[in-house]
């Protein structure tokens, strides 16, 4: 018995060490553990309700354009007000241009993300001049500008554009609109499955994208950039480099975003794209944690999938005052986010540990 | 309906009757951003940060007004006086809970506390007020002039009178009283204005109490022309921000000419080249200066330090 | 240092206004290859301002600034952006430490690479083996220097939290990245303990010696001055007194009434 725990424990460390050497691996496994929870819905054993299975989508949207968000706020110490905007890009371009001109939908989000990619050098370039705290207000306009296009221009056309089923690679059709299961013969219908399974993959892919931003001198560029820019010039750190370059990864996955929504939905609504959508986003980044990957994705569940499965049937749509007291509150007495609450409380435990091993020793020592 | 194309069959003409309408209107809206703007750079100057919740407290307490002017039918006066003392305590409580604990973060996340208050105030009202909508009325119901055949209702030039002189009364009372003085140098520099015995933390409290009562009477004006919900301020508040923009946050007059500025060019395109565009031409056009003139009509570019 | 004399930072009158304030005042010195120059001068000389005309912080000064390359072409650094500095070889620290307080050591050392790299973000983002074995090659450079400051041990430590001393040292290290040619330092000493003051004397002799890198810098400390010194050049309201030996200048009758008189 154990031997068998020693040798459990090495296989731990070995596969710890495993981690540190590929840490793109540890995406890649969590993305794994999405992928089985989305079965939830198929089979009784995991306890994944379709609510859940809903509330997941959501959040594997959010975290992408989160991300984005981390990356611009956490590391290069800008803010954007576009998110929303530019989610709604990617849901509308996608939109228009497989519906009104028939593209295929590769080439549709292609052409979305490189139109986004542009949007976001405009907003770079503008950032060079506009910095500080006038950044969020000219990025709200670009906000408001987006939105008004979207809700007043003919094209977008009222409520909404139907894409209907999208097919990928130019083979698999899939169609959103089957349920789970099939209620004559009770077979289960994976075609959501497989949307929940591109959204995972796409997710952990950004993931994996913006962990080697960060952890390359490009990601230590963006710190040295926002944390001092003196230092960072006179290491020869363009500063307008960096800035166009955070703003343009930024609004290229907000737009990615986008483009899941509609992947998934099959839809892309024009009222939807509003302030409040981004600050939500802005919530689960400062909730979750500022430079932290999975404390992004952290924030999207505690903004959106806590109030909405587990706080509505008990208080009621408390989703806004949730996530605006949760903002104010974090930011006031826990700034790192609520994901370094596990490291905090690792910490807190040596500590403990350490004065209660101090106290048997001295305790040893008045003994001996 | 397509605005684009109506304004090039020149049914719009540009003649003085419409050009009267479009000013009439313009200085209606003007002194609702104006009114939201004072209140923004207000508490720009004594907390350094931009309170992008100044159009969400006047939702909030518009909906108290709302309430009131409802549900016992009191005159729209007295209404508007309950308003303006809850909007008052809203300040305080804003500054006392949210700001004050907050001076040590830093401006970016300061900005995001102030984004945060938006989503708790939406949040908030359902929870206060139920999810119906509230109607108010205009200060004077009935009355107006014809100028050259285009309406100017009474109401109009008393919201503009009032406005004027609310600003003039502010502007006097910055420069020219000890308060004032207290608001002028803690704007410059907080901790030295503290060391020097200026009692920062009143100043900065009665600063958001205010900007408060600004951003209410701004919603009191505005909900006659639709109702009461929780985001019938998102567009002033968003509009007030341009103007401060505009104007530039460093003094008090800009925010107010930028007000009036916006109104105007946002009326003026809406009627005359397309409803569709105006406001992406507007805004547009607004981010192209900012590019050109980051500070503002009346800004100055801050010292770099090393 | 008998050997001819190569000029590597030459200042050629160079005034420097902050609006009525006349910070430079006509000020020329120069400094030579591996020779340590000191500047000083009282609490606001303008020996700041120096550093921040010669690394292009202010482009709009009078006069100019030379830079002289290996090969010993002349640059005049006004031509050049402040991001240009660097790759000219000049690299500098900060009165106020300028770091990344919430990032490693070792990470904040690479940054003074930053410009060495050859991989794009694109490169970076697909982690192709170009960027890993660039990233593994300054890492050993960055480890190496680090192990030279005598803080190796710390290299995995955030920044935040460390004492006064070892960010001073940290900053070092960031400048000695690049593989400068010289070095600027602007106030190297101050807040040490007098150990901590010794062992960077040491560090600078052999910073010169063992890296051939030349030294510009500003220090009050007087005995730490007047110790690692080739030169001394000393200045007060942005003007020149006088260039010279450490043991001149501290005889100098003009020095000891502006500057050591004023102490006194
Ligand atoms: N960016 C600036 N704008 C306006 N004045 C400045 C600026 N930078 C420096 N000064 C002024 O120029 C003068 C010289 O400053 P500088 O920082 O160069 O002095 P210093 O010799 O480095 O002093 P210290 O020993 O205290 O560091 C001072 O009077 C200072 O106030
Ligand atoms: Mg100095």
């Amino acid at each position: 018995m154990k031997k068998c725990m020693e040798c459990m424990k090495t296989r731990w460390n070995r596969f710890v060490a495993l981690l540190k050497r590929h840490p793109p691996l540890q995406y890649v496994i969590f993305g794994g553990m999405l992928a089985i929870m989305g079965l939830g819905p198929y089979f009784g054993i995991i306890p994944v309700s379709t609510a859940m299975f809903g509330a997941l989508i959501t959040v594997m949207i959010w975290t992408v354009a989160a991300l984005g968000i981390n990356l611009l706020l956490g590391y290069g110490g800008l803010i954007s007000l576009a998110t929303a905007g530019f989610m709604g890009v990617g849901a509308l371009g996608v939109g228009i241009f497989m519906t009104e001109y028939g593209w295929p939908f590769e080439l549709a989000a292609l052409m979305t993300l490189l139109i986004s990619g542009a949007l976001g050098l405009l907003i770079g370039i503008f950032s060079l001049k506009v910095s500080g705290i006038y950044l969020a207000i000219g990025t709200l306009f670009v906000g408001e500008i987006l939105r008004r296009i979207f809700t007043n221009v003919p094209i977008f056309g009222g409520e909404r554009i139907n894409i209907g089923e999208i097919t990928f690679l130019g083979r698999f059709t899939i169609d959103r609109n089957l349920p789970f299961q099939d209620f004559a013969t009770g077979a289960s219908q994976y075609e959501r499955y497989w949307l929940y399974l591109i959204l995972t993959v796409l997710m952990v892919l950004t993931m994996i994208v913006v962990h080697n931003i960060v952890k390359s001198s490009t990601g230590r560029a963006f710190m040295a950039m926002s944390r001092s820019e003196n230092a960072a010039q006179s290491m020869g750190i363009s500063i307008i480099k960096y800035r166009l370059i955070a703003f343009i990864v930024a609004t290229m996955l907000a737009t990615l975003g986008g483009i899941m929504y509609a992947i998934y939905f099959q839809n892309a609504p024009t009222e939807a794209w509003t302030l409040i959508l981004s600050l939500m986003i802005i919530g689960a980044v400062v909730v979750g944690g500022l430079k932290s990957i999975f404390g992004t994705f952290l924030g999207a569940v505690i903004i959106h999938l806590v109030p909405n499965l587990y706080l509505r049937p008990l208080f009621g749509d408390v989703r806004s005052l949730f996530t605006g007291v949760l903002i104010i509150v974090v930011i006031l007495f826990y700034p790192r986010g609520v994901v370094f609450v596990v490291t905090d409380l690792k910490k807190l435990w040596g500590k403990l540990k350490k004065r209660l091993q101090g106290r048997k020793e001295t305790a040893h020592d008045e003994q001996s | 309906m397509s605005g684009a194309l109506r304004s090039f069959d020149g049914v719009k003409r540009m003649n003085i009757t419409n050009l009267l309408r479009v000013l009439f209107n313009s200085l209606n809206t003007g002194s609702v951003y104006a009114l939201a703007a004072l209140g923004i750079v207000l508490i720009f100057r004594t907390s350094r940060t931009t309170n992008f919740a100044q159009g969400s407290i006047g939702t909030l307490n518009a909906y108290v007004a709302g309430y009131l002017f409802m549900t016992f039918g009191w005159s729209i006066w007295v209404v508007a006086l309950a308003s303006m003392a809850t909007a008052f305590v809203t300040g305080i409580l804003i500054d006392v809970f949210v700001i004050r604990p907050a001076a040590k973060v830093n401006p970016i996340s300061k900005q995001i506390i102030t984004l945060g208050l938006i989503i708790v105030i939406v949040g908030a009202i359902p929870f206060i007020f139920g999810v119906d909508t509230y109607q108010l009325s205009r200060f004077f119901t009935t009355g107006a002039y014809t100028v050259a055949g285009a309406t100017l209702r009474h109401n109009t030039i008393f919201v503009v009178l009032l406005s004027l002189f609310l600003m003039s009364a502010i502007f006097w009372f910055i420069q020219y009283t000890k308060w004032g003085l207290a608001i002028r140098v803690t704007a410059s520099d907080e901790t030295t204005s503290r060391l020097m015995g200026v009692p920062t933390k009143t100043v900065t409290m009665l600063s958001w109490a205010t900007a408060a009562m600004l951003g209410t009477l701004a919603a009191l004006i505005i909900a006659p022309q639709g109702s009461v919900n929780p985001n019938f301020m998102v567009d002033v508040q968003v509009n007030a921000f341009f103007a401060g923009v505009l104007g530039g946050f460093q003094t008090f007059y800009g925010a107010v000419i930028g007000a009036y500025i916006i109104a105007f060019a946002r009326n003026f395109t809406n009627f005359y080249i397309s409803d569709i565009w105006a406001d992406v031409i507007v805004y547009s056009s607004i981010l192209v200066f900012l590019y050109l003139k980051p500070f503002g009509l009346f800004g100055k570019k801050p010292i770099r330090k090393v | 240092m008998n050997s001819p004399k190569k000029p590597i930072l030459e200042l050629n009158k160079v005034t420097m206004r902050f609006g009525g304030l006349v910070a430079v005042d006509n000020l020329s010195f120069t400094v030579h290859e591996k020779e340590i120059v000191g500047l000083i001068g009282p609490n606001g000389a303008g020996k700041t301002t120096v550093f921040n005309c010669a690394t292009q912080f202010y482009d709009d000064y009078e006069g100019d600034i030379r830079f002289y390359t290996e090969a010993g072409d002349s640059v005049d650094l006004r031509s050049k952006k402040v991001t240009e500095i660097a790759p000219l070889g000049i690299s500098r620290t900060f009165q106020n430490i300028e770091l990344v307080q919430d990032l490693s050591i070792l990470d904040n050392v690479l940054i003074g690479a930053h410009y060495k790299f050859e991989t794009g973000v694109f490169r970076h983002i697909f982690k192709t083996k170009k960027a890993r074995d660039e990233e593994q090659v300054w890492k050993a450079r960055a480890e190496e220097i680090l192990k030279f400051m005598n803080i190796a041990h710390l290299k995995h430590f955030y920044v935040a939290g460390q004492p006064y001393g070892i960010l001073k040292k940290i900053e070092i290290a960031r400048a000695m990245m690049m593989n400068p040619r010289l070095i600027i330092l602007d106030e190297p000493a101050a807040g040490l303990t007098d150990y901590e003051t010794d062992e960077l004397e040491k560090l600078v002799y052999r910073i010169r010696d063992e890296y051939n890198i030349s030294i510009l810098l500003i220090e009050h400390d007087m005995g730490f001055v007047m110790n690692i010194c080739d030169r001394v050049c000393a200045i007060n309201f942005g003007k020149y007194i006088a260039m010279d030996t450490p043991k001149n200048i501290q005889e100098h009758p003009e020095v000891k009434e502006a500057y050591l008189g004023s102490e006194a």
